[in-house]
């Protein structure tokens, strides 16, 4: 927190604009400006202590068993560069965790693989449902959604015509973007840091 | 005894096999090892990734190749490649080695100046690279590097091109600095991974780079922006100053070079042998002046200057620190002409 404090001093002084690329760290800069739309990976502490921690060594990627996870080069600033990231449109995670397990530093958070602490601990981002496009608000039943998710009835509830519903339980996987069948999605994950 | 033929000191000396003449080699191996196992371990991931896919009809023939060739040398080791081939990830940077996490100590100061805490896992990591470097220096430099590889290789494209380029009127790459450069790059990066609150340095460090590059390119199919950044440091080597970055700029070899200062195993000079021919200095990559007993907290122990010696007159010794220099060699000329030697 001092440090943010001692950032923002360094702006006063006009110092910001030589170091502004390291100073996009999240909290600062990176949550305000128009970065692309990705997730980190599960279990992944908050931007700004997951920045803090990570080590960039790329282990989360290699233990990943999908290759769901990709890394930034300088799209999200240097900041950013070689950290982890997901898109959950073309590759969502599976919350295997096998990646905070395989993490050496803590970044992302060791979580074991049920359930209950899945859905305490993941907060990746929250899906929200464009009803105007959402083929079950237009009348034809579709449900896909609510078929690949991997918490029904938990995370996602289905009523009349299979219209879903995400309760706060949603952690943000990004199965339901992934299997949409509606172009463009109907459902989207926010990722957390936009929330 | 007159039957028997006099032989010639110095055939004796070529012909008898001395053990640590030839640990040069042996570090060339472990080099080449640590290189192949960070191109090897990306394709056990991609292997497992396959795995987890359970979908092996729809690999394309590249895929099917990879599959069948990472099958065909894991499956006599292993039963379960799922969950075995997770005890081997990562690179040096950090790394699970059979199944132990081990990380380079760079790692783990810059994350703690990043975040001001550490988890005691994370700590522990590094303890055995800490405590091999108390014993035997800087040897993570010389021995497991693995840009050390590529430097060393492309410092010997050096050796061919230099006399070219002084035969066209170009005399580059000979530029000197201070070896105590470094110690400022590493100070300026903990500066900078303090106030910025995040570990930079890792881009800046070519075995995290290499590492990463590798990986990049085998599971991503290209390499990211590192590999710029290590093209520069190499042309940086070959054009500028000889093995420039690891002496004068790597922050990893400034903290490596801080913990050896009382390193145990050091490369000492045996006077009574030494013709002061100066090959030691020639081949020693850190520039180091080992003909004249100055090996300093530089010294990685590569033993590169022991396998070059004619007269093997460099021997390893266990001490905290350097004799301090012990005047010209015996065998040598200046040490004659001194009168010296005829005395004793």
């Amino acid at each position: 927190m001092e440090r943010r404090v001692f950032w923002k001093v360094l702006s006063g002084s006009g110092l910001a604009a030589l170091m502004a690329p390291i100073a996009s760290r999240a909290g600062f800069a990176a949550n305000t400006r128009a970065t692309p739309r990705f997730l980190r990976p599960p279990g992944a502490l908050a931007e700004d202590d997951f920045l803090d921690r990570c080590i960039r060594c790329g282990k989360c990627g290699e233990s990943c068993p999908n290759e769901t996870i990709k890394f930034f080069d300088f799209e999200n600033g240097l900041s950013s560069l070689n950290t982890p990231y997901i898109v959950p449109r073309e590759k969502p995670c599976v919350l295997c965790m096998e990646c905070g397990e395989a993490c050496p530093t803590g970044a992302i958070k060791k979580i074991p693989h049920e359930a209950e602490p899945i859905m305490s601990e993941v907060n990746m981002g929250k899906a929200v449902i464009n009803k105007d496009i959402c083929l079950s608000y237009q009348g034809k039943s579709c449900g896909v959604c609510y078929r690949a998710c991997p918490l029904p009835d938990v995370s996602m509830t289905v009523g009349y015509m299979e219209q879903p519903t995400v309760t706060d339980a949603c952690v943000g996987c990004g199965i339901c973007e992934r299997a949409c069948i509606q172009m463009p999605q109907a459902i989207k994950i926010m990722p957390r840091a936009n929330t | 005894m007159n039957s028997i033929i006099p032989i010639n000191s110095k055939d004796l000396v070529e012909t008898r096999f001395v053990l640590r003449r030839h640990l040069n080699k042996l570090r060339w191996l472990t080099l080449a090892i640590v290189f192949f196992l960070l191109i090897l371990l990306p394709f056990l991931h991609l292997y497992q990734t396959y795995l987890a896919a359970n979908a092996y009809p729809l690999l394309s023939n590249n895929e099917k190749l990879i599959f069948n060739t990472v099958e065909s040398l894991t499956s006599p080791f292993t039963a379960s490649p799922e969950s075995d081939l997770n005890n081997f990830k990562g690179t040096t940077w950090s790394g699970t080695l059979f199944g132990i996490q081990l990380s380079d100590p760079l790692a783990i100061l810059t994350s703690m100046t990043a975040s001001f805490t550490i988890s005691t896992s994370f700590l522990m990591s590094a303890l055995i690279p800490v405590l091999l470097t108390l014993v035997l220096g800087r040897f993570f430099c010389g021995w497991i590097c693995p840009a050390t590889f590529i430097y060393e290789l492309n410092d010997n494209l050096g050796t061919w091109l230099h006399p070219l380029f002084d035969k066209v009127g170009l005399p580059i790459g000979r530029l000197r600095f201070s070896q105590r450069l470094k110690y400022l790059v590493l100070a300026v990066c903990i500066i900078v991974t303090t106030t910025a609150g995040t570990v930079l340095i890792s881009n800046i460090y070519p075995p995290a780079v290499i590492g990463r590059e590798i990986y990049y390119l085998i599971v991503m199919g290209s390499f990211g922006v590192g590999s710029l950044f290590f093209l520069a440091t190499m042309l940086f080597d070959l054009l500028i100053a000889r093995r420039g970055f690891c002496r004068y700029i790597c922050p990893g070899g400034a903290l490596y070079s801080l913990l050896s200062r009382y390193r145990i195993l050091r490369i000492k000079r045996d006077v009574t042998n030494c013709n002061d021919c100066a090959k030691c200095n020639t081949v020693c990559q850190f520039g180091l002046d080992p003909m004249q007993d100055s090996f300093g907290q530089d010294c990685n122990n590569c033993s590169a200057c022991i396998a070059t010696c004619p007269t093997d007159a460099l021997t390893f010794t266990t001490s905290i620190s350097d004799v301090k220099f012990q005047g010209a060699g015996h065998l040598g000329k200046k040490y004659n002409k001194q009168g010296i030697g005829n005395q004793l």
